[in-house]
């Protein structure tokens, strides 16, 4: 295992509390919500786990030798939806098998068997096209199949949650100093958010 | 090909600067050893960008003055030319010779004769990296085909069109071997073909439309272009550009390259949706050319 220290991109010699921040900020940026969906995200995960490891080694060794603290990293997703992104059950068997596909990055199987052995168009296939077109770039497509999915069975959260997904943009990681492009708090809207957040009583300010 | 991809100079640290425009000088004398002077004059910031990423050295070089036609009296510091720049330099030339053939083909009398000769001059330098990298010219040859197809029949498949000059992008990542790097370079280099082949049909939009030619854009929303929805595909592109480029192992271009990719880009993307950009004219170092 390479040295837990290096992993973290600090010296030996830094206090805790740079440990800490050092860590949270590694954290943010392997968090499995920025590759969902991605077909990066297993490097993703990789990652997320050395710095974990690290983190716990270095936590164990200043704690004192032999005090183990299991799982002292672990970094719990912050948003609270399930992080795998995608369930490779369904109640279909051949969208399980369809989505067993995608899941192994077999994209071009799993769109053979779309356009070709499926009897009919529902939700879920529109789903699956999506996630299919989201995990060869092709945003537009995959933005319109999801619609579509959301549209035909509005109650399923895993289709409504691609979709909002895709008309935010994505979810992406920001390094320190790079805020958030510098125009989110150039709109009045969320100055006005901001400003109320600021209010003795925690609510509107107007 | 197009410069869309630059820093954001305000927001860049004077000593990443230096190293922004030490790379760009090194980046054009390698042009002209491995591809001859007339190489020299595909250099724009998109080749720049493209030679940070494949620089795969981590620790900073020893900086070498050196003077050239453009700074004949002031020496420019650069670095010695490492197998990635060579790479990147042999395969801007390739991606410009094929840049040149295809205005020959579209645009007006008055750049047609201006590309043909550009692409005479440029006939030998092309040679020579055609030799040195067959399979990329192979494939940029292939994918630009496959574009044409789609243009001539007027696609209003967006990501089709787009996919092409991605696919063609993505291959100008070398083969290491080692799944870690290839992996996240080869898609980082795919999501930002899709963008600037988007960014490249939003700056056209207007000019396009006057001249009659076809445009991915215009023809995707059949002649009433949403232009937040293209913002929000273009801007989720970034995003997984970026989310890519945090997987790499950092080498020593990372903080410029980082500001070109938060920064740098959204700006770009800003203005060439609204329709200003018009190849960003005013802010270009000194012998910029995009050709």
């Amino acid at each position: 295992m390479r040295d837990p220290y290096s992993v973290l991109g600090v010296s030996s010699n830094v206090s805790d509390d740079e440990i800490k921040r050092a860590y949270r900020e590694l954290a943010r940026k392997y968090h499995p919500d920025n590759y969902q969906d991605n077909p990066l995200a297993d490097l993703a995960e990789e990652k997320m786990k050395e710095v974990n490891e690290a983190y716990d080694a270095i936590t164990r060794q200043r704690s004192g030798a032999g005090s183990y603290q299991s799982g002292g990293a672990a970094y719990q997703s912050q948003s609270g939806y399930r992080t795998q992104g995608y369930q490779s059950a369904s109640a279909d068997p051949f969208f399980t098998k369809v989505r067993q596909c995608i899941q192994a990055g077999n994209l071009d199987a799993a769109e053979r068997m779309l356009t070709q052995e499926a009897t009919e168009k529902n939700a879920e296939w529109y789903f699956l096209m999506g996630a299919v077109c989201y995990r060869r770039g092709w945003l537009d497509e995959a933005r319109q199949n999801y619609q579509m999915a959301a549209q035909m069975e509005p109650g399923n959260m895993e289709y409504r949650q691609a979709y909002a997904m895709m008309n935010q943009g994505g979810v992406s990681y920001r390094p320190a100093g790079y805020g958030s492009s510098g125009d989110s708090c150039n709109d009045c809207c969320s100055t006005y958010l901001c400003i109320s957040c600021l209010t003795p009583w925690g609510g509107p300010c107007c | 090909m197009f410069g869309y991809v630059r820093p954001l100079q305000g927001e860049l640290k004077l000593r990443d600067w230096e190293g922004y425009k030490t790379a760009y000088c090194s980046l054009c004398h390698a042009l002209k050893e491995r591809c001859g002077t007339a190489a020299r004059f595909v250099l724009n910031y998109d080749f720049v960008f493209l030679a940070l990423l494949l620089d795969d050295e981590s620790e900073p070089a020893a900086l070498c003055k050196r003077r050239c036609a453009a700074h004949p009296v002031q020496a420019r510091n650069t670095v010695p030319i490492t197998p990635g720049t060579a790479l990147c330099a042999q395969e801007s030339v390739i991606l410009t010779h094929y840049k040149l053939m295809d205005d020959v083909r579209d645009e007006g009398f008055g750049r047609k004769a201006k590309s043909r000769l550009a692409g005479l001059c440029l006939a030998r330098s092309y040679r020579k990296a055609r030799k040195a990298l067959p399979r990329f010219d192979e494939t940029v040859k292939t994918c630009l085909g496959e574009l044409k197809v789609l243009e001539d029949a007027r696609s209003p498949q967006l990501d089709r069109t787009a996919d092409t000059f991605a696919r063609l992008l993505a291959a100008a990542a070398p083969e290491t071997g080692d799944d870690a790097v290839d992996r996240p370079r080869g898609q980082l280099l795919y999501h930002l073909g899709r963008w600037i082949y988007l960014a490249d049909a939003a700056d056209d939009l207007a000019g396009d439309r006057e001249a009659g030619r076809y445009n991915p854009i215009d023809t995707r929303f059949g002649g009433k272009p949403d232009m937040d929805y293209i913002e929000t595909t273009m801007s989720h592109s970034l995003t997984l550009v970026q989310n890519a480029f945090q997987l790499l192992p950092p080498n020593r271009w990372h903080a410029v390259m980082e500001n070109i990719l938060y920064l740098g880009l959204p700006q770009v993307q800003k203005r060439a949706v609204a329709g200003t950009w018009h190849g960003g004219r005013e802010s270009r170092l000194i012998h910029e050319r995009s050709i």
